[in-house]
């Protein structure tokens, strides 16, 4: 009885001090579970596979929503996503390859997902489909395409042989591509909730259930694989317009948001915020750590964005890249980290050689065509272009890890990039001091223009490059201008507005600008170099070789670092073209958000979303 | 007159059509729509070109292409304009009318605050001209006018957004704040009231002592973690409205005006309570608009009781007061909000925002907690475009009114032995809103345009927003549709200004043949 009495006076006891400790202690003890993301242009649609909507925000929301057998990580390296399914080469000869779901992986609806769903790429990608079901040629310039999509013209349609053959158990689809292509690991068709499609095609505007949705399954591989003109159609309306919307509320038809990614938009607001929640069903990818919510704010501003982050209403905001805004964010140490990284960008000055292919205007400046007159002036005008002063005034103040780059096949942080800068004979560029550098290239110029001296403008080169509102190409042009001056170049260095418009104009001797590099092909960078595709009219039987040997054949790495090798030397040579440095990214970080890893290639920030958490 | 009328619109489709010409030529050889995808390494960006090319009707020269644009716009006489769709495939009309009302929103508080300060500041000011008033007032005007939005935004979001939310955390006011505040009131009403020196010298040790003991009771108190009125400052401030408004409508002598608007602050003070038991009952949002008419409809009868003549000046005067006693107990139910508003999960302590106009997280509802949240979003930006706009209306009203101030039918008013009240309120004021009035149009046409600047930094997506995204993305459609409608209510604005102008003063007739 005592003893009772005294566990009745210690529980209750107990319970009053915890009881005193729940309500003592704040509120906001718990790691926060909700990542406030900035994104400076509003989400204009669910689908970023047609071709008006592939911006960045849409593909973020998307990358989300949908995961496939792959994706980039902060390396730039192509990650198999083998919670998901797998694929393997099942034949060399002809070229085949499978790829399976893994069974009892989700639809947010609860449907299972099988390999009718990831039939739909075939659609939207290959042009030849389109054609023979009726539903219009994608290279047409009037009339668009029933299944409105970017996808058309790639790498899948210039391979794919026939139809792809769904397997007895219908959980793999195996394609055939008609020679062994290079890249074929970037080819993996992208799963779509294709039953959803089909019932809104049929009119319906609510969750079915797994029969209906299974039903609605098969009645979608039969259109495909009998090419039923008229379903597909009304399925390619759907597929283009319908998933066009920038609202998302009680009211959105719920079919246009199944996926299988973590995370399900729970809300948008037109041209606002963006508001996902943890897909319950999810099981199609790497487990999500700890977020439960992710906002995506519409913030146009960088000084707003910044002031944001400093306010606690964002968590992670890609900042600007210039050296200001960089030391803003800093500025907010400790509540604020910032963390740097290289984007798949890169800057370059590249020389006009000839009219570029297709033109039909003469280009006649200094630096057209193969005579030693002309290689000399372009190894000169190359020679004074100050890229180290560049790098220290101009990049390393936004990211102090930046590095020169002195090869345009491969980043400096690739590991074939050291060799490769060895044996190209880039040391050419590189040799000695800035100062002695353009010495030289006055020498060169002094060979042909007796009369050059510092200053003294002896060769008139135009130079194109970016918005006058870019300052920092305005710097870069600055800074070149002064040293070019000093090998006896006069460099009209004016901003162009709309200069992309004119990269094939022979107006102009030079230009810069920047490269975007998108995936992680076999080729690289070669193609830029190819006859038809270089807008400085210069073309290198040698370079146009490698291209097609890079993209006809797997090769070992170390096989295509020796053919990097070689076209970075042809272009060095030919004094072309020299690369200056990655764009690089600064972004300001809540310093409680852990886990965030920018990644150069696109969904840059958000591709490893389930592994970010926050601490206390 | 309609003649008149009538060419004036002529004119106005004239200028339109010509401006969006050269407008839209200028826009389309501003940028490469195609130049992203120039620079892309995707291998079939030769495809996309030709997609966009396609869509955009790249392949028609500007020109012929704006007439391409013209044909949907004509629509509009044989009723179904199209404005065309944006890039990102959304109707042209949608996203306008998205964006229009975020905008007014945003300027229509702020402008009707400025005018309101604006030209009560400037009557003060030319009332006591060349007083120490008058030389702040033109001095902060001055200030204010030539300060830029976007470094005042920054401002603002620096000390009463970012600092202000630290300062919640733990609200007592530091001592140096304490006296800095009080010795700026000091000045500020010792400024105001003029006077003898040692007048001045009492007002400033008066207002600067009142304000320390004020402040230093709501630092103590950590008032503003958890702030309201309570009957106590509804009943203090009610009787100073009371007071206050009857002054300047009827003047205080009218002892039927004032007694009226007394007992008006009497019954707010007396229904305090029960409000407070109807404000809980929240979702039902039909007993706001019902509590409007009942305070209208008592506002309106309790007059009668005090007088049975002169009612119409006695009625204005108590439902003014009403009024404003309304806003009171809403700003009470506000203040009473603001605890539990900033520790809902969504808010996190941090209540007053830098940018967007609602808190996504929030969820809905809660009718004050999404009203406050609206207004909390709304304080920065219109304070910030209040700052710089005010200061027009300051300089304008006071202009204006020391002009009417020498006019010969103001002697006479006063010559007739009329009250000081009747000449400034009756005869001046009325003059002195002509002019004004007329600006007034022409700003509201404007401020539909959106402010652009305020609205990127503010993170609010409205017209200005909306233009700026076109221009960047080089979206034609967009870009066209939204000059449309901002051009349109500037030239229109500018016709109606034209005929208040004559309609409000006599003496001007605008008539046919330009005379």
């Amino acid at each position: 009885m005592k003893l009772n009495r005294l566990a009745q006076v210690a529980i209750a006891t107990a319970a009053t001090a915890g009881l005193a400790v729940g309500l003592l202690s704040p509120a906001n003890a718990a790691p926060k579970t909700t990542v406030q993301i900035v994104q400076s242009n509003a989400l204009t649609g669910l689908n970023p596979s047609v071709s008006a909507m592939n911006l960045t925000f849409n593909t973020d929301v998307d990358y989300l929503e949908q995961v496939g057998f792959t994706y980039y990580n902060n390396k730039a390296t192509l990650v198999d996503n083998t919670a998901f399914g797998t694929y393997k080469i099942v034949s060399k000869k002809p070229f085949k390859v499978q790829y399976t779901v893994n069974k009892g992986r989700l639809w947010s609806d609860g449907t299972p997902i099988n390999g009718i769903d990831l039939l739909l790429t075939h659609i939207t990608a290959a042009g030849t489909y389109s054609q023979i079901a009726g539903l219009g040629d994608p290279a047409d310039s009037d009339v668009t395409p029933a299944f409105d999509s970017l996808g058309y013209g790639g790498l899948y349609e210039q391979h794919v042989v026939g139809l792809p053959i769904l397997s007895p158990d219908k959980m793999s689809v195996t394609v055939e591509y008609g020679t062994q292509v290079p890249d074929w690991r970037l080819l993996a068709p992208g799963v779509f909730p294709v039953h959803a499609l089909m019932m809104m095609a049929e009119g319906k505007n609510k969750l079915g259930t797994v029969a209906e949705n299974n039903a609605a399954r098969e009645r979608f591989y039969k259109a495909f694989d009998t090419y039923n003109t008229a379903s597909l159609k009304k399925m390619g309306a759907i597929w283009s317009k319908n998933y066009n919307i920038n609202v998302v509320n009680a009211s959105t038809n719920p079919l246009l948001l199944v996926g299988n990614g973590p995370f399900m938009i729970k809300s948008a607001v037109a041209n606002g915020a963006v508001t996902m929640v943890r897909n319950p069903k999810y099981n199609s990818g790497p487990k999500v750590k700890s977020l439960q919510r992710v906002v995506f704010k519409v913030i146009g501003d960088g000084t707003a964005a910044a002031q944001a982050l400093k306010n606690g209403e964002v968590d992670i905001y890609a900042g600007q890249p210039t050296a200001d805004a960089v030391a803003q964010l800093k500025a907010m140490a400790p509540a604020v980290k910032v963390i740097g990284g290289d984007q798949a960008v890169y800057e370059h000055l590249d020389l006009r050689v000839g009219p570029a292919y297709g033109t039909t205007e003469p280009y006649n400046g200094p630096f057209a065509g193969d005579s030693q007159k002309a290689k000399d002036l372009r190894t000169a005008f190359l020679l004074a272009y100050p890229r180290e002063e560049i790098m220290t005034k101009v990049i390393q103040p936004i990211n102090a890890t930046s590095q020169l780059m002195n090869s345009l096949m491969v980043f400096n942080s690739e590991p074939s990039y050291k060799n490769i800068i060895a044996k190209s004979g880039v040391s050419k560029f590189t040799a000695g001091t800035q100062a002695s550098r353009t010495a030289q290239a006055l020498a060169l110029v002094k060979k042909h223009f007796p009369s050059a001296a510092a200053g003294s403008g002896s060769v008139k080169i135009k130079l194109l490059y970016g918005q006058p509102s870019n300052a920092r190409r305005v710097a870069q042009a600055a800074l070149a201008k002064a040293e070019w001056a000093k090998a006896g170049f006069d460099v009209d260095v004016t901003p162009t507005s709309g200069w992309s418009a004119f990269l094939e104009d022979p107006k102009y001797d030079a230009a810069f600008f920047a490269w975007v590099k998108s995936a992680a092909f076999q080729s690289g960078n070669v193609g830029t170099y190819e006859t038809k595709a270089n807008y400085q009219g210069y073309s290198n039987p040698v370079i146009d070789k490698i291209y097609k040997e890079l993209g006809a054949t797997p090769f070992t790495a170390a096989q295509i670092a020796d053919r990097f090798t070689k076209v970075d030397a042809e272009l060095i040579k030919d004094a072309v073209t020299l690369p200056v440095f990655q764009h690089p990214s600064a972004n300001g970080v809540n310093a409680k958000l852990q886990g965030v890893a920018p990644s150069p290639f696109s969904p840059n920030l958000v591709w490893n979303l389930w592994d970010w958490s926050f601490t206390n | 007159m309609i003649a008149y009328i009538s060419r004036r619109l002529g004119v106005l489709v004239v200028i339109l059509f010509g401006s969006s010409f050269i407008l839209y030529n200028l826009a389309a050889i501003s940028g490469d729509p195609l130049g992203e995808l120039r620079l892309s390494r995707e291998p079939n960006a030769q495809q996309q070109i030709v997609a966009l090319t396609r869509e955009l009707n790249l392949d028609v020269p500007p020109p012929l292409r704006y007439f391409l644009w013209l044909r949907g716009i004509l629509g509009v006489f044989v009723g179904n304009a199209d404005f065309g769709l944006t890039r990102t495939q959304q109707p042209v009309i949608n996203e306008i009318l998205v964006a229009l009302p975020i905008t007014l929103r945003l300027v229509t508080a702020a402008t009707i605050i400025a005018i309101i300060l604006g030209i009560s500041i400037g009557i003060v000011t030319a009332l006591r001209q060349y007083s120490r008033f008058d030389y702040a007032m033109t001095f902060v005007a001055f200030l204010l006018y030539s300060l830029p939005i976007f470094w005042v935004a920054v401002l603002l979001k620096e000390y009463l957004a970012i600092q202000f939310n630290t300062f919640l955390s733990e609200p007592r006011i530091s001592a140096q704040w304490l006296i800095g505040l009080s010795i700026a009131s000091g000045v500020f009403w010792s400024a105001i009231i003029s006077g003898t020196r040692k007048r001045v010298l009492l007002i400033f040790a008066g207002a600067a002592t009142a304000n320390f003991a004020f402040l230093s009771y709501l630092s103590i108190t950590e008032w503003f973690a958890n702030p309201s009125l309570g009957p106590i400052g509804i009943g203090v401030f009610s009787v100073g409205v009371a007071y206050g408004v009857t002054q300047l409508s009827t003047g205080i002598q009218n002892k039927a005006a004032l007694h009226s608007s007394l007992t008006m602050a009497a019954i707010a003070l007396v229904i305090y309570y029960p409000v407070q038991w109807l404000f809980e009952q929240d979702g039902e949002i039909i007993i706001y608009p019902l509590l409007v008419i009942t305070l209208f409809l008592v506002a309106g009868f309790v007059p009668l009781k005090f007088s049975r003549i002169d009612r119409g000046p006695i009625i204005r005067t108590s439902i003014i007061s009403a009024f404003i006693m309304g806003l009171l107990i809403v700003i009470d139910q506000l203040m009473q909000t603001w605890k539990p508003y900033m520790e809902s999960d969504a808010v996190y302590f941090r209540p007053i925002p830098t940018i967007g106009q609602v808190n996504a997280l929030l969820e809905p509802g809660n009718f004050w907690m999404s009203l406050l949240d609206a207004l909390v979003h709304m304080f920065l930006p219109t304070l910030a475009l209040l700052l710089i706009s005010f200061a027009g209306y300051v300089r304008f009203s006071r202009g204006t009114l020391l002009e009417v101030l020498n006019q010969d039918y103001i002697r006479t008013a006063r010559a007739k032995g009329l009250t000081e009240r009747t000449v400034i309120m009756r005869h001046a004021f009325r003059n002195t809103m002509i002019p004004i009035a007329t600006i007034m149009v022409v700003d509201f046409a404007s401020i539909i345009g959106g402010a652009i600047i305020t609205e990127r930094i503010f993170g609010w997506l409205g017209m200005g927003t909306l233009f700026n995204t076109a221009i960047n993305s080089m979206d034609l459609n967009l870009l066209m549709g939204v000059f449309l409608l901002t051009g349109f209510l500037a030239v229109s604005a500018n016709l109606i200004a034209d005929l208040l102008y004559s309609a409000l003063d006599p003496r001007i007739r605008a008539g046919a043949g330009g005379n």
